[in-house]
């Protein structure tokens, strides 16, 4: 009977804190409720400046997301793959854009781009700051560790025998890669580069240092914020919960198909209940 | 075509492999045989080139193949787990190694393959829908698609239940005869030694012990009193019996073949002249005094020759060693029958065992060894 009691007890705690975990996020949205002027909200959300941000942030995230998945993949593969000295150094640096604060990345980042550095000197005629490529290496800097860190985690779970059949096989390292290695680290690639996009569409810090000039999403709910307050700030807010919801989709969706896959997989790989009958 | 591994070592921090120097040839099934840690799968990956050894060098055909890379090889490999590839299905499994094309006769080599081993039913499926022995038969057929001359196997049957086991083993073995290809099978079981090999390796601690063809190691098993003399007690210490023979006669699902001057009966029909080899737990002989009617049909006249204390069993049972004239038959008794018989050694006896206890393990139109010594007069492994 106190076993039953503490049990429900205990179910009770979850409940209540479950509870005020999820009030804390959902309560924001009801600002959206009382804030709202429906009227002027659709008019201002189709504002030429609200519409280009939104679209420029789209484009620029998905351009950083190709560019990260193009060093951020052979990166990963390099970290799970090889050993060297100073490997969990270099591992250290790999997440630094994960823990600094987005506004020192973006400060870091000026420093290597701003108009009198060494990289722009050589490139006088590429503006790398207060420009679509300025928003773009913001992005990429501080959205790396997503696609490099869900991309070694998914790697790591191979099975090296699979790797090393196909190459008893006939076949040469990098068309292992290509043919074994990438198709089974396709889930986590696959949720690192949804991870990937959101941060980059989420990107605000850096940003900021680098280039608010043009703005994207994040940029033009600062500054509508800033301007007219949270009601002039809302048709833009709404334009990315509408960006989030579809993109909360597409990763659930995936994560769901990757694991009703995985776990039949699992089942039958399981050799250890298989024992000889002599 | 021979593999030779000549004065390899490979040193890991508290175990040393070899050096080892073996060679094989002329279509030979060697089984190399070792205790867990032994380094019997060590030896294997450095013949495949997973492994770099740290000294020596391995041919084949005169070219030496230690720097070549994997791919350069075409050296066939089973692994224990038949490690398909999980994301493609059965066909795509199976003409993985293939080039880009696959060219008409090709597809006629990938079709018999696959109804060799029944798996037409099964070239679309997913892995996930294969049992352990289609798993492995899919494994098999993936490599030897690419006609390998060379085929190393690392305990490949080892996961799978009994009766797929012994079926699989003599498929395996019927298959690297008729395409002549050599293997080197790695195992730590007694029967896959003798329902596989011609020859015969021992690893002990790093080192062949011992290596020989099957024949001179059966020799040497029945002939010696002493277990400890027996090389093959190093590694198997509860060792099965084991016969073979030649088929004189088959019908009506029961087999009779002569193992030395025995008539043995067996469940099966096999052709007149094939030679069988069977397996019998020692716990299968039954002894008695006198000829008694029973339903057995095996029931030999034979000699003791050394009763022990088993090693390998509890208290209370004993190991009865039996000859005749020509193989050596083990059986376990209680204590207590052995009083109640007032079994001495000396004593001849009659052992029996019913037609439907042993398992055929082997089946072959010509014993190993006069396959061997038509096509080879000489020595076929050397030992350092």
């Amino acid at each position: 009977m106190g076993d039953l009691l503490k049990l429900f007890n205990f179910k009770l705690l979850i409940y209540f804190v479950s509870a005020l975990g999820l009030l804390y996020i959902v309560y924001p949205f009801t600002s959206i409720v009382i804030f709202i002027d429906i009227e002027n909200t659709i008019k201002s959300i189709q504002r030429p400046e609200l519409v280009d941000a939104l679209v420029l942030s789209i484009v620029t995230a998905s351009i950083s997301t190709a560019i990260v998945i193009l060093f951020g993949i052979p990166l990963a593969y390099f970290l799970s793959r090889y050993d060297f000295p100073g490997k969990s150094l270099l591992f250290i640096i790999v997440i630094i854009p994960l823990v600094l604060p987005p506004l020192a990345s973006g400060a870091l980042l000026l420093g290597v781009f701003n108009p009198n550095s060494g990289i722009s000197n050589l490139f006088p005629e590429v503006d790398f700051t207060q420009s679509t490529i300025g928003i773009i290496l913001a992005q990429t800097y501080v959205a790396s560790p997503f696609m490099i860190l869900t991309s070694m985690a998914a790697f790591g779970t191979i099975d090296r025998t699979l790797e090393n059949i196909a190459r008893i096989l006939g076949k040469r390292n990098w068309q292992v890669f290509v043919q074994i290695t990438l198709p089974l680290a396709k889930k986590g690639i696959l949720i690192g580069i949804v991870m990937t996009w959101v941060r980059a569409i989420g990107e605000l810090g850096a940003t900021l240092m680098l280039a608010y000039n043009p703005h994207t999403l994040s940029i033009q709910i600062y500054e509508d914020n800033a301007i007219g307050g949270l009601s002039y700030a809302i048709p833009s807010i709404i334009l990315s919960i509408i960006l989030s919801m579809i993109l909360v989709v597409v990763y659930t969706t995936l994560i769901k198909k990757f694991d009703t896959r995985n776990l039949s997989r699992s089942q039958v790989f399981n050799f250890d209940n298989i024992r000889r009958h002599d | 075509m021979y593999l030779k591994i000549v004065n390899v070592t490979k040193i890991y921090p508290g175990f040393k492999l070899g050096p080892i120097n073996l060679t094989l040839d002329h279509n030979q099934v060697l089984v190399l045989i070792g205790a867990t840690g032994s380094g019997k799968s060590t030896l294997l990956n450095i013949t495949t080139g997973l492994i770099k050894p740290d000294t020596g060098s391995i041919y084949v055909d005169d070219i030496d193949i230690t720097r070549l890379p994997i791919e350069s090889r075409k050296i066939g490999y089973l692994t224990q787990k038949p490690s398909l590839f999980p994301h493609m299905n059965v066909y795509k499994n199976i003409v993985f190694g293939l080039k880009k094309r696959v060219e008409k006769d090709l597809e006629l080599k990938i079709r018999s393959l696959v109804e060799a081993f029944e798996l037409a039913h099964l070239l679309d499926k997913s892995i996930d829908m294969l049992s352990g022995g289609e798993m492995q038969k899919v494994a098999l057929a993936r490599m030897l698609v690419l006609e390998p001359k060379i085929m190393l196997m690392d305990e490949p049957l080892a996961h799978l239940d009994n009766m797929t086991r012994i079926k699989l083993r003599m498929d395996l073995r019927r298959l690297l005869k008729e395409k002549k290809i050599l293997g080197l099978y790695v195992t730590h079981f007694e029967d896959d030694v003798y329902a596989l090999a011609d020859s015969v390796a021992i690893l002990k601690d790093g080192l062949i012990i011992k290596s020989d063809t099957l024949k001179t190691l059966l020799s040497l098993k029945n002939n010696n009193v002493s277990d400890i003399e027996n090389p093959m007690y190093e590694v198997f210490q509860n060792d099965h019996n084991y016969l073979e023979g030649r088929v004189i006669e088959s019908k009506q699902g029961l087999a009779t073949f002569l193992a030395g001057e025995h008539k043995i009966e067996i469940l099966g029909e096999f052709p007149i002249g094939s030679v069988v080899g069977i397996m019998i737990k020692p716990e299968d002989i039954i002894l008695t005094l006198d000829m008694i009617k029973t339903s057995a049909r095996n029931s030999m006249k034979l000699m003791i020759v050394k009763m022990e204390n088993s090693v390998s069993d509890k208290i209370g049972v004993i190991d009865v060693q039996l000859a005749s004239q020509s193989f050596l038959l083990r059986s376990k008794i209680t204590v207590e029958s052995k009083n109640y018989l007032r079994l001495k050694e000396g004593q001849i006896i009659n052992a029996i065992f019913k037609a439907t206890t042993p398992h055929v393990i082997r089946n072959e139109p010509m014993p190993y060894y006069d396959v061997k010594e038509e096509k080879n007069g000489g020595n076929i492994l050397t030992n350092p």
